[in-house]
Parts: structure tokens; C-alpha cells; sequence
């Protein structure tokens, strides 16, 4: 705060030099939307002399100004018409202004670096205002942007705090899945985030919670929601071009908050919410748990003396009277439970166009609804622009954050040893040390403590060399470091704890040095506009980032509470420890764009770029990303002038590429090491398990946009639409090497998809503007349609097997990459003369072998016989499904009326695919009547129990065969069910309390809100909820239950 | 006039529009199945005996093509290269068309289960590549070894391609109407009159334990062409043996036939044929169901007045419907059914 100080006496002395030069006069007044009754002042009006902006309005809509006695004002702000007033030495103006109808038309659109109106914009670009946004606590920002662009696809798949969806901007551009079964994991492709101008990468490191080491927080979850001014979503070339290398997956541009009061305000938003626990599946308990396992036994086992044989040699269901097995217990009891967190952000800001600053504090604290996890976050966030005179500017940002993470025992996004726990036998004892379900003390007594300290510094310097030339530096440095620290004590690993740490450091120095010119020319001598306008832009950009991390696993750790420093390792054979991550990257690239517009009718873009990455093979070389955009503001067209409802209205048409880089450096370069000394000589041996790639190329994304906006009647309905294709090459994935070649594997970058879709967003204003309410209506829909186009070495097809659960991945061209390959269930044997006999042996269909519990039995599930020889088996499976969304969107609903308003936001994706894992492994359950596990009651479900029944789910009874035959097969298309849904994100009631009222307490404004969020789901789907499954659309009962959240809310503001 | 010159100069945009995409789509590659060079059969040579439905499977290696796959047998021909109309005409087959489990109750619940129908006697599964030949060939119509027998091609298709399998060898053996067969595999001649059961435990009444190979042998002789099945015992003289000396036998359930008739020379049944129908485990049947198992027992007092369990036990096929009759015959000593 220092130099704040210097500023301030700088600023005097500027003021000082301005006022000696003429003779000035001090004009002081109010400005009001003269458009209603109320006349209600306006803020942040911008007040320009001479095309300067020389101030603006405070909250009150006050404004003291120093000019000219002789000046002309404008006063101008987005929504109303500016209106120009002369001083004519008046030292008190009223101003009215009155709401435009060119609302939207003044919309500037940030892109690629750079700000424009609207009707120059070229891209396919959607900015969300900060205010939508406000009102629901969030541990990550990301989530509150569900349904509300379309083409941006969030799945929030966890409510796990701090832990982020899946962000997608129009499909997977992706297909590689690391993982088996419920831990198979498709590779993300965040976009890019871009926070007030500098890229923050997204896809690095251990960022996912899945990827075990680390704490997996999202570095776009640092910004906490209330400081967000706006978000951008660019989505087609034409938009991201410029953001080259890290901008193929779309880029989304955050815009924090800056100081524009002249009197300093503070804001303080704070809330108290409340997450409730879900419905948790129903379990049954106790004595009713063993009578059916006895019941099932008795009814279904070969032979009434077997099943008796069975029943006295499992000690749990026979000796009832044990205190050992004589409990009811409710395991999920021990996990969940509701939790109060709270919410504060202090703002203070203010200045006026040449100076301002903006202080944020902020504290979020959410406490998991599953025991031992939460998130915290404390973050001091500052910025200030200092514009002493017109040509130079400078700016300034701090952003620091703490975040905590407590993740129980599971990695974040799973949490499996709460799913084996709650899966217990509620006949066993209730956890305690002598307890033996491990899993549940492992998730009540593991030590997770993860920390993320986010430093990030930006300076940003803008020079104007001469008119129309303007110069501009940005430099940032952002360091992350990490630390994970995770103790599991003595009771849980045999009488000696263990002893997790590891920590990270990442580091990435960026610049950008920009130049840009514009110019232009009159048709003829004498016109007051310019009828050919240029923009020309240029700018190189330098990017250095470094990652390291360590980890440190001490497998014997002296006692519980001796938790370090970490001694001699005991068991040498477990305990690791060493570098686990290393990538030093750098890039460079150089970019321009050329733009031109005619009278701003026809608008043509052309943005060329050249990346340079170190992750590049030596043949790969630079990368050149051109992109070339028209649009086409027919608005504007003379005859069209009779239009007079039509707002505005354009077409945009628009191709380009982006990269994303791919690989490390040693898959492009092979690696080295040391090795033992040979003939008395150091050697250095070459890895063979990656052969260098030298052409490593990084992905390339090329898209085809088509768009069209318009807006009618005064915008009381605009319309956005988009069609685009975009084509993903160069796609990586590791691929085997032949067995008689020495290496093992090698990078290659062959693969391609397709996304071609079409994007549809509206918003409506259907009462009249005089009407007391204000009621804003806007919807959006995406389909989306990702077809695989090329596999390596020219294969058409490739099967990922899936050792654990068998649920394979079926690539192949010209369909749905992420394709399921099951058998297909077509329903449940009802009686014997349904099985279909073979008729060369008169056999009935089986599976595996000659037995005679291989063949098939009523009450068993009708799998299609592929190859139709009458035996099933893995050949029989079939490519189904696609566990992307296809449409995606959602609906929104504002409506104001005086001091309240009521905000409704609702989202929905349909055409999904989802394995319902959890169901297939509950009905299982019944499969292994002498295991203990937690038995859950299926009568919901409508199940086979007799000759004639016509069911869908097959008989979970009949254990003695359900090995064999596994009825509940987790790849059989009985599960693979309807993902769609259609869910109430929040519900928002916001009061206003009248000015008159909090002035009295000193206050300028006070507001109090009720949210609900996360309230429910309209679906077909089966099992708890649609949306939070993995992003391979799997249901796996270790997942994070998303809670619904009740918030109270206050803001205030001084 | 100008508003049509926009809406036409709008249109002109839209339709530019939408051809760039139309013309994108065009280059996505098309879902297509693939056809791989590692699909290939196991076996080439297929020696199936005549008059016996014989099913080949597990014989083909998908490999990494895809299914559903498509397969046919073409240019079937002698191995001169002769056209061959005896397998690719269509002859009347008797087909399953319900699940015999052994619980049928009359001969005719077990004809419900099964019809005739048209197939080529040498037929292949439509997507799996399995071969059948089919009980109603025989070697009157079929060439059987010793001849070299009949070369094919087959056809292996999905929507990627086409792939060809070519001189497979097709050679069948000559009928051998009954397993264990006492017939030559490829003249078709006896080379011994009877075989032998599949254990025995019984003592002679001089004393003798008997053994399999030489002192028990089973003969088949077809009788007529009905469908029934006899069973008699005969001693080392062809002096009849009173079954009923057998008297610890579940005669009830000893095949799967129905109107047992016993008499003091003979037991007689009505019976489906083949024996056993199919492979699914009966109470008929051998615990693989493989094969039909009939087992004769008695007990006696012994040597030391221990109780003896005498058992003599048969697994058998046939294939040819007819009056059969199965002898045993106790080559060298008669059973010793006295207590000791």
C-alpha cells in the first residue's frame, strides 16, 4: 500500500498541471434513468469531455467533475442512450438519461486479447455477467456456469468441495482413458482459462483429484465468484486463434472486479449455507438382513440339505446370538451427515478512471458432507489501474490464495473407502479400533491435510506512442505450490502408521509484448464517418512454466503421533520416495491480426499465430495457426432501414486452427541415465521404454463456424446461433511397439475426431417496459455430435479392454469415440420354451462350457447371441452406446418486482449414456448370500421371481449359478441406462432493502438473499443422480454424492 | 422490391452456411465394420461320421475382425473338382426346436420338440463359421473316405470387405451307427463282433472276478426299423439271463424310454432315437451328458458275510433309429447271484 501513497501526490500533480492551463470549474450533480418514474440514479456513468472519460458516477449516481466552463459532457453507459450536455458554467447538472435500445449493440466482446464491440466481433462468443453468478457459495467458480452457454458443457460429477465438474466447450477433443473400470478416467481437455488477461493452464499437473499424488485443486477455483466483473466464453476459431498454443480445447476469459467509485466503497458479501446429505440408498439392517440371506439360501440352493449345510457353516448368518454378528448397523450413518459453512468476501475499492484499486478478502470454508473432507479457501486478491494521462496506463494485479483440502481417504473425487464402508454387513459392530471394516476407520481416522498456496502477480504497462498506436506489455508470474500430507495411523496397517507427504512447485513466467494501429479512411472528402476502417494487431508471447514435484511414502512410521520429520525407513521394500513429476516447458509464439470493416457492415478478421513449444519433436517445427472470420452486420444495410423492429442482426462466418501441446519433451527427444560402471567406465544408457517421437506434433483443433445473431423489438427477444465443425488432429495417445523392436512404446499423435454441432441461445424480455415487473427469460441448447475420424497406423477400429469391470471401450471410425462395447441385454427369460434351443444339438443357449448350471435358465437375462452359436460369451458384445452428452443447456428466469426479485436457474442434458455400476453391484450383492456385504432392497426394481413373470432385471437369487452366468454383468447394455436429466440448479429470492431504510444505518445498500441449490432432477435414470457420474458416464457408488445446498446471504455495502 | 433483395441476399448467406458443413460431413470417414488378417480357422480338414449330426465348433479364430460377420460356403466340389449337388442341394433334416431335458414323458412330447427341416447337409453357421453336418447324410449319397471326399471355399463378409477361405477339406467317415463301435472308422467293416462295457463288478460263479475286456462283452444288432431299445443277458452258453436277477436296477429310469416291458428274458423300451438325444446331463446320461449310462446292479452276501454291490455299467450312443437290441454277454462265466 506504499506506493499508493506516491500515486496519489502524482495524481495531484497532474490535476494541478490541467488546471493552471484553463480556466475550470468544479460541476457537481446527479444522473437518473429517466426511462422510469422512479428516476432511479444511475451508476457508473461514464462522463467523457473532448472523448476523454473524466469520471463517473458514484452508486448514488453523483458525480463532481473538474472541466471547463466552456465543456460539452457526455455521459454514456451500457443500456441507455449517452446524451451530450453542455456546462455552460452550471455547477449543478441533472442528467437523465434514457435505456437504449441499442443495448446490446454496445456490448463490448473481449477476444483474442483484445476488446471490441460487438458488431466487430467476429467469434462465436457468449460473456456471462458476474451477477448471474452471485448469490450460491461455490467452492469452484465453474460450477455456477452450468446451462447457462451454450456449446459449454459443465458436468459438476462430484460434491466433493473444492473438486471441479468437467468443463467442456463443444465435445471431447480427447479420447484417451487412463484407469480400469471405476477408476477409468477420460483424459480432460479443460479450456483454457485466461484470469484478466494471463492464461492459467488447466490440464497440468495432478490438478484432477484422480490423479492420485497430489491435492488436486483447480486453479480456476481461486477466484472466488463475488470478485468476477464477467466470463467469456470463446468458442469457435475466429475467437480463440490468437490464444494458439493451450487454446484448441476454447479458451474462457475471467474478468475480476475493478474500483470505479470515486468514494471508496466497501462491499461485504457473506453467507451462511447449509449442505444437506442427499437420499442415501436404503439399506436393510439386522435381523431382516440375515433372515433373507437365509430365506435365499434355503429357496435356491441345489438341495435342501446343501443349503442347510451352507447356513450352519456361515458363522454370521448361524450364530445370531454372537455380539459380533449381532448388530444392526447403519454404516452410512458414520459418513454422511449435514454440515454449516460459511462464506465471507470483503471488497473495497474505488477511484475513478485514472486511478483505482479494488481490495478483495476472502474466506470460504466448506465442510464435506462426507466425514473428513472439506475445502478451504482464504484469498487476498488486489488490482489497480493507474492512468495518469491518456497515453499511458498501467496496471497492476495481486492475487494470492491458501487452499485446503481434506480428502478423507479417497482421492477427492472418489471417496471408495466410504463405499466399502457403507457397503458393510449392517450385522457387524459399529466402527470402533476393534472394528474389523478397515475401510470405514480408514475414511474416519486418515490424516488428509492438502494445501495449495496460488501466488500470482501481473503487470501490466500500455503506452500510446502516437495517435492510434498503442503499445502494451503484460508480464506475470504465477507460482503454485503444493503440499499433501497424508497419515494413516497404526490401527489401520497392521500396528504401524504410514506416512504420506508430497509437494510441488510450479512456476510459469509469462509476457506478452502487443502492438496495435488503427486507421482509417472516408469514402469521400467530407463524410463524417470512416467507411474503411483498420485494425492491426501484433504481439509476441513467451511462456515459461516449470513443474516438480516429490513425494515421499514412509510405509513404517514409528508411532501415531511421531509424524515426522520421516526417519529411517524400517521397510525398505515399501517406503519410496523421490521426484514423481518434472516438466519445464517453454514457448514462444508470435501472433497478428489484420482486421477491416466497411462503415462496420462487413467486418473481415484475419489472425495468424506461430507457436513454438519445447514439447514439439525436432521435425515437428513451428506451428502456424491462421484464422480467417467475416461478418456480415446486414443491419446495417440501407435496406433494411424500413426494419425499424429489428434491433440488429449479422452473419458470421468464420475458420481457423489452435494447437495444444502434447507430450512431454522426452517422448519428442527419448531419454538418458546413468547407469553402472562398465569396464571401469561410466556409462549412460538409452531408455527403451519410449522411443523418441522427433515429429511429436502437438493437437491441432480446426473449426468451421457459421453464426447469426439478431435482436427484435427493442431486445425483447435476441437470438444467437451458431453452427460449427471442429475437426481435432494429432490426437496423442502411447502406442505398443511391436515386441521385436527394442522399444517399448512410442507418442504418437494420430488419432482424430470430429465435433459438429449447433449452438442456440436466447433471451426475452416478454413484459413491456413500463410494466412494474421485470421478468428476463433465457434459454440455450447445444447438440453435439463427436464422431471418431482417424485411429494410428490406419486401423478402423480398436478395442480398449477393461480388465476390472470388462467394460471396454470400443473406438471406432466414423461413430462416437467413447463407445461402450456390451452384451445386449434384450430382457429376462420369462419361462423355458423362450430359451432358444440350438438346433443341431437341441441344447439350450449357455455360457462357457457343458455343465449343467452353464445353460440357461428362466429368469435369466436374454443377451443377444452375436455370432448366434448359441454360446455367449465375450464375442457377443456389441458397440453401444455414447457416454457424452449429446444437447445440453438450460433455462433461466429473472423477475423483479420492486424490492424483490426471483432468479430461477435450470439446466439439462439429454442424450447421454450412463452405466449404472452401483445398481449392477447392489443387485450382485444378492449373488454371494455367505459374504458379508450390505444388503439393499431391490422391490423397487422390477425383478424376475417366477415362471411367466415378465421383468427387466434377471433373478438375483439364484446364487448357486451366479457365478457362472453373472446375471449382473457390469458391461451388459441392462445397465446402460438414459442419463438425461433435467435439473434445478438453484433457486434464488433476492430483497433489496429500500435505501431510505439502510441509509439510516449508515449503509448504501443492503441486500439479503435465500438460495437453494442443487435441488433435484427430473430423470429416467435409475440410480441417485444422473449428473454425478465419471466423465465416461459411469455410476460407480465411490463417487461424491453432490448435497443440496441452502444458503443464507447478505450483502452490504458502505 | 428491396426487402426481397435482402431476404434473397439473406438466404444466399444461409445456404453458403449450410453448404460448409454439409460439405465438412461429407469427409467423415463412414462407420464400417472391419475385416482383419488374423481371422482364420483352426482347422481345415473336417472328417465327420456320416449319419450323426456332427457340429464343429470353436473352430474359427475371430482375430481382431469385427462381428456380426457373415459367412458362407462357396464352390463346393469334389476333390476333382466336380460340382458336388449332394451338399449344396437341400435334403430333410431333423431339427430341435424345444429343449429336451430329460423330463419328457412320452416319445411323442419329445417329437414335439423337434421338426423337419430343409437344410444343405454340409451346412456352416450363418456368423459364427460353425460347420454341421447333418444325421441325414450318408455315404449311399455322400463320398466317404476311404475317397478324398469334397473341397470348399468359405466366404467371410461384414460391411468392411470380404475375406475368402479357400480348399477346405471336407472328408467324411463312413457311418458307424453306434459308439463304442466295434467298426472299422474308414472301411466300415467289424473288426470285432462285440465291445466292451465300461465297468464291472461282479464275480463269476466259479469264483472269478470278471474284467472288462474279457469276460463282459455288449452286442449290438438291429432288429427292425421301429424305435425301440432291448436289453438281454445271455451267459457264456447264449442261455438267456433272467434280468430280474438284476433286481437292484432302476429299470424305471435306466434309458429315456417308455413302455418298459420286462420279462424274464428281456427288458424292452420304446425310445427316441439318437441315445442319448442330445449332450444335456440327464438323469440318463453321464454326468457330461455325453452319453446314454445304464447301470445293472445286485447285491449279495460274500465271502466273510460281507454285502456285496455287483454293478455292471454301459455308456453308449446310437445314432441310427431302429429296433435295437443290446446283448451283454457274459463271455466265460455267469454272473454269481447266491449269497456265499
Amino acid at each position: 500500500m506504499k506506493y499508493i501513497k506516491y500515486i496519489i501526490v502524482l495524481l495531484l500533480f497532474t490535476m494541478q498541471d490541467v488546471a493552471w492551463a484553463q480556466q475550470r470549474i468544479t460541476v457537481t450533480g446527479t444522473v437518473y434513468d429517466a426511462s422510469s418514474g422512479k428516476r432511479d440514479p444511475l451508476s457508473s456513468v461514464t462522463i467523457l469531455s473532448n472523448g476523454l472519460s473524466i469520471g463517473s458516477t458514484d452508486n448514488n449516481g453523483k458525480f463532481s467533475i473538474n472541466v471547463p466552463n466552456n465543456a460539452t459532457l457526455v455521459f454514456r453507459t451500457i443500456g441507455y442512450d449517452s446524451k451530450s450536455v453542455k456546462v455552460d458554467n452550471k455547477t449543478s447538472l441533472t442528467v437523465g438519461l434514457t435505456s437504449s435500445s441499442e443495448k446490446i449493440a454496445e456490448v463490448t466482446v473481449t477476444s483474442g486479447y483484445q476488446t471490441k464491440s460487438r458488431t466487430l466481433n467476429t467469434g462465436s462468443a457468449v460473456t456471462i455477467s458476474g451477477k448471474d453468478i452471485q448469490g450460491q457459495p461455490a467452492g469452484d467458480v465453474m460450477s455456477l456456469l452450468q446451462g447457462k452457454v451454450a456449446g459449454l458443457n459443465i458436468q459438476n460429477n462430484t460434491g466433493a468441495p473444492g473438486f471441479r465438474g468437467s468443463v467442456t466447450i463443444r465435445g471431447i477433443s480427447n479420447i484417451n482413458v487412463t484407469g480400469n473400470g471405476n477408476n477409468a478416467f477420460l483424459t480432460p481437455t479443460s479450456p483454457l482459462y485466461v484470469i484478466d488477461g494471463v492464461p492459467v493452464d488447466d490440464n497440468a499437473d495432478y490438478s484432477y483429484g484422480f490423479q492420485q499424488a497430489g491435492p488436486g485443486v483447480s486453479p480456476a477455483s481461486q477466484i472466488p465468484p463475488e470478485d468476477i466483473e464477467d466470463i467469456t466464453v470463446l468458442k469457435d476459431a475466429a475467437a480463440t486463434s490468437l490464444y494458439g498454443s493451450r487454446g484448441a480445447y476454447g479458451v474462457i476469459l475471467i474478468t475480476t472486479k475493478r474500483g470505479n467509485s470515486k468514494v471508496p466503497v466497501v462491499r461485504y458479501n457473506g453467507s451462511a449455507f447449509m449442505s444437506a446429505v442427499p437420499q442415501l440408498r436404503s439399506v436393510i439392517g439386522g435381523k431382516e438382513e440375515r433372515l433373507m440371506r437365509i430365506r435365499q439360501i434355503l429357496m435356491n440352493d441345489t438341495s435342501a440339505i446343501h443349503a442347510l449345510d451352507l447356513v450352519n457353516n456361515t458363522p454370521f448368518l448361524s450364530d445370531s446370538l454372537n455380539a459380533y454378528y449381532n448388530n444392526s448397523t447403519d454404516w452410512q450413518s458414520y459418513f454422511y451427515k449435514p454440515t454449516y459453512n460459511h462464506n465471507h468476501n470483503l471488497n473495497v475499492s474505488g477511484g475513478d478512471v485514472q486511478f483505482n484499486y479494488k481490495v478483495v478478502l476472502g474466506a470460504y470454508d466448506e465442510k464435506g458432507i462426507q466425514e473428513n473432507t472439506g475445502y478451504s479457501r482464504y484469498n487476498l486478491n488486489m488490482n489497480m489501474i493507474y492512468n495518469p494521462v491518456q497515453k499511458f496506463k498501467i496496471e497492476a494485479l495481486l492475487n494470492n490464495s491458501i487452499q485446503k483440502q481434506r480428502m478423507g481417504s479417497g482421492n477427492g473425487l472418489l471417496n471408495n473407502g466410504v463405499a466399502t464402508g457403507g457397503a458393510s454387513s449392517s450385522l457387524l459392530p459399529a466402527p470402533s479400533l476393534y472394528s474389523s471394516v478397515n475401510s470405514v476407520l480408514g475414511a474416519l481416522t486418515t490424516d488428509d491435510d492438502n494445501k495449495v498456496l496460488n501466488t500470482n502477480a501481473t503487470v501490466n504497462i500500455f503506452y500510446d506512442l502516437f495517435r492510434n498506436f498503442k503499445a502494451g506489455v503484460y508480464n506475470s508470474y504465477t507460482t503454485v505450490s503444493s503440499t499433501k500430507d497424508n497419515f494413516s495411523p497404526a490401527a489401520l496397517n497392521s500396528n504401524q502408521a504410514k506416512y504420506y507427504t508430497y509437494n510441488d512447485r510450479a512456476t510459469t513466467l509469462y509476457n506478452r509484448a502487443q502492438l496495435s494501429y488503427v486507421f482509417g479512411f472516408r469514402e469521400k472528402p467530407g463524410d463524417e464517418e470512416l467507411a474503411h476502417n483498420f485494425n492491426l494487431f501484433a504481439f509476441s508471447e513467451l511462456r515459461a512454466s516449470f513443474f516438480k514435484s516429490d513425494a515421499m511414502l514412509n510405509d513404517k512410521v514409528v508411532n501415531d503421533q511421531l509424524r515426522g520429520p520421516l526417519t529411517l525407513m524400517t521397510s525398505y521394500l515399501s517406503s519410496k520416495g523421490g521426484t514423481i513429476g518434472y516438466t519445464d516447458l517453454r514457448t514462444v509464439a508470435f501472433a497478428g491480426n489484420f482486421s477491416y470493416n466497411y462503415k462496420s457492415k462487413y467486418v473481415l478478421d484475419f489472425n495468424y499465430r506461430v507457436d513454438g513449444l519445447s514439447t514439439n519433436g525436432p521435425n515437428a517445427g513451428y506451428k502456424k495457426n491462421p484464422s480467417i472470420s467475416l461478418k456480415w452486420n446486414f443491419d446495417r444495410e440501407s435496406f433494411l432501414d424500413a426494419w425499424t423492429w429489428l434491433d440488429y442482426g449479422d452473419f458470421r462466418v468464420s475458420y481457423g486452427s489452435n494447437i495444444s501441446p502434447n507430450g512431454n519433451i522426452y517422448q519428442a527427444y527419448g531419454k538418458l541415465y546413468a547407469g553402472g560402471r562398465y569396464n571401469n567406465q561410466n556409462t549412460v544408457i538409452s531408455d527403451l521404454g519410449t522411443l523418441p517421437n522427433l515429429s511429436l506434433e502437438p493437437t491441432k483443433a480446426t473449426t468451421y463456424n457459421f453464426g447469426m445473431d439478431f435482436s427484435i423489438f427493442q431486445n425483447r427477444l435476441s437470438v444467437m446461433f451458431d453452427s460449427y465443425y471442429k475437426q481435432n488432429d494429432h490426437i496423442f495417445k502411447e502406442k505398443q511397439l511391436s515386441s521385436s523392436n527394442s522399444f517399448n512404446v512410442i507418442g504418437s499423435t494420430e488419432i482424430s475426431n470430429v465435433n459438429y454441432g449447433w449452438e442456440f441461445q436466447a433471451t426475452a424480455r416478454p413484459l413491456s417496459p413500463s410494466s412494474p415487473f421485470k421478468w428476463n427469460l433465457s434459454g440455450n441448447f447445444a447438440i453435439n455430435r463427436e464422431i471418431l475420424a482417424k485411429l494410428p497406423d490406419g486401423l478402423r477400429e480398436f478395442i480398449q479392454i477393461d480388465n476390472s469391470l470388462g467394460q471396454s471401450l470400443y473406438y471406432r471410425l466414423g461413430t462416437n469415440s467413447l463407445s461402450n462395447y456390451l452384451f445386449n441385454t434384450k430382457g429376462v427369460y420369462t419361462s423355458l420354451d423362450q430359451i432358444p434351443v440350438d438346433p443341431v444339438t437341441g441344447l439350450p443357449v449357455r455360457v462357457g462350457g457343458n455343465g449343467l448350471l452353464n445353460y440357461f435358465k428362466p429368469g435369466d437375462p436374454i443377451y443377444t447371441d452375436l455370432d448366434g452359436n448359441y454360446i455367449i460369451d465375450n464375442y457377443d458384445q456389441v458397440i453401444a452406446g455414447n457416454s457424452q452428452p449429446q444437447i445440453t443447456g438450460g433455462l433461466m428466469s429473472l423477475l423483479q418486482y420492486k424490492q424483490w426479485s426471483l432468479e430461477v436457474n435450470t439446466s439439462f442434458t439429454l442424450k447421454r449414456d450412463i452405466l449404472n455400476n452401483s445398481l449392477a453391484a447392489q443387485f450382485g450383492l444378492f449373488g454371494k448370500p455367505t459374504e458379508m456385504g450390505g444388503l439393499v432392497p431391490i422391490s423397487q426394481y422390477n425383478f424376475w421371481q417366477n415362471v411367466g413373470d415378465d421383468a427387466v432385471y434377471p433373478n438375483p437369487f439364484d446364487f448357486v449359478r451366479s457365478a457362472i452366468l453373472n446375471p449382473f454383468r457390469t458391461n451388459q447394455t441392462l445397465f446402460q441406462e438414459d442419463g438425461s436429466y433435467f435439473k434445478l440448479n438453484s433457486v434464488k429470492v433476492y430483497y433489496n432493502v429500500p435505501q431510505t431504510l439502510s441509509q439510516r444505518y449508515g449503509m448504501n445498500r443492503l441486500s439479503i438473499n435465500f438460495t437453494a441449490a442443487n435441488l433435484g432432477y427430473i430423470t429416467r435414470y435409475s440410480g441417485p443422480n444422473p449428473e454425478s457420474v465419471s466423465a465416461l458416464g459411469r455410476d460407480m457408488s465411490g463417487g461424491y454424492p453432490l448435497p443440496k445446498q441452502f444458503t443464507l446471504g447478505l450483502n452490504v455495502e458502505f | 422490391m428491396k426487402t426481397s433483395k435482402s431476404i434473397f441476399k439473406i438466404g444466399i448467406a444461409l445456404c453458403l452456411g449450410v453448404l460448409t458443413f454439409s460439405s465438412c460431413k461429407k469427409n467423415l470417414p463412414e462407420e464400417r465394420l472391419s475385416i482383419a488378417n488374423d481371422s482364420k480357422y483352426n482347422v481345415t480338414v473336417f472328417q465327420p461320421v456320416l449319419g450323426r449330426s456332427t457340429l464343429f465348433n470353436n473352430i474359427f479364430q475371430y482375430g481382431n475382425s469385427s462381428r456380426p460377420l457373415d459367412f458362407k460356403i462357396v464352390n463346393m466340389r469334389t476333390f476333382d473338382g466336380e460340382p458336388a449337388p449332394e451338399l449344396t442341394e437341400h435334403y430333410p433334416v431333423l431339427v430341435w426346436k424345444g429343449i429336451y431335458n430329460g423330463t419328457e414323458k412320452s416319445i411323442e412330447e419329445i417329437e414335439a420338440k423337434r421338426t423337419i427341416e430343409n437344410h444343405p447337409l454340409f451346412d456352416i453357421r450363418p456368423h459364427s463359421g460353425d460347420f454341421i453336418m447333418w444325421a441325414s447324410a450318408n455315404s449311399n449319397m455322400i463320398k466317404a473316405q476311404p475317397d478324398s471326399g469334397y473341397v470348399f471355399d468359405v466366404e467371410m463378409s461384414n460391411s468392411g470387405g470380404r475375406k475368402y477361405f479357400q480348399n477346405m477339406r471336407l472328408m467324411p467317415l463312413r457311418e458307424r451307427p453306434y459308439e463304442p463301435s466295434n467298426l472299422d472308422p474308414i472301411t466300415g467293416q467289424g473288426t470285432s463282433v462285440s465291445v466292451n462295457p465300461t465297468s464291472v463288478f461282479m464275480a463269476g460263479q466259479r469264483g472269478q472276478y470278471f474284467n472288462t475286456r474279457d469276460d463282459v462283452q455288449v452286442l449290438f444288432k438291429k432288429t427292425g426299423n421301429g424305435n425301440s431299445l432291448t436289453i438281454k443277458f445271455i451267459d457264456s452258453l447264449s442261455n438267456p439271463i433272467d434280468p430280474n436277477n438284476f433286481d437292484e436296477t432302476d429299470w424305471e429310469n435306466l434309458v429315456h424310454g417308455f413302455n418298459m416291458k420286462k420279462d424274464d428274458k428281456q427288458v424292452k423300451y420304446d425310445v427316441a432315437y439318437p441315445i442319448p438325444l442330445s449332450s444335456y446331463p440327464t438323469k440318463y446320461t453321464t454326468v457330461s451328458g455325453d452319453q446314454a449310462h445304464m447301470v445293472f446292479r445286485y447285491s449279495r452276501m460274500a465271502f466273510g458275510n460281507v454285502l456285496q454291490k455287483n454293478y455292471l455299467t454301459f455308456n453308449f450312443k446310437i445314432f441310427e433309429k431302429a429296433d435295437w437290441e443290446l446283448t451283454f454277454w457274459f463271455k466265460r462265466d455267469k454272473p454269481k447271484f447266491d449269497n456265499d
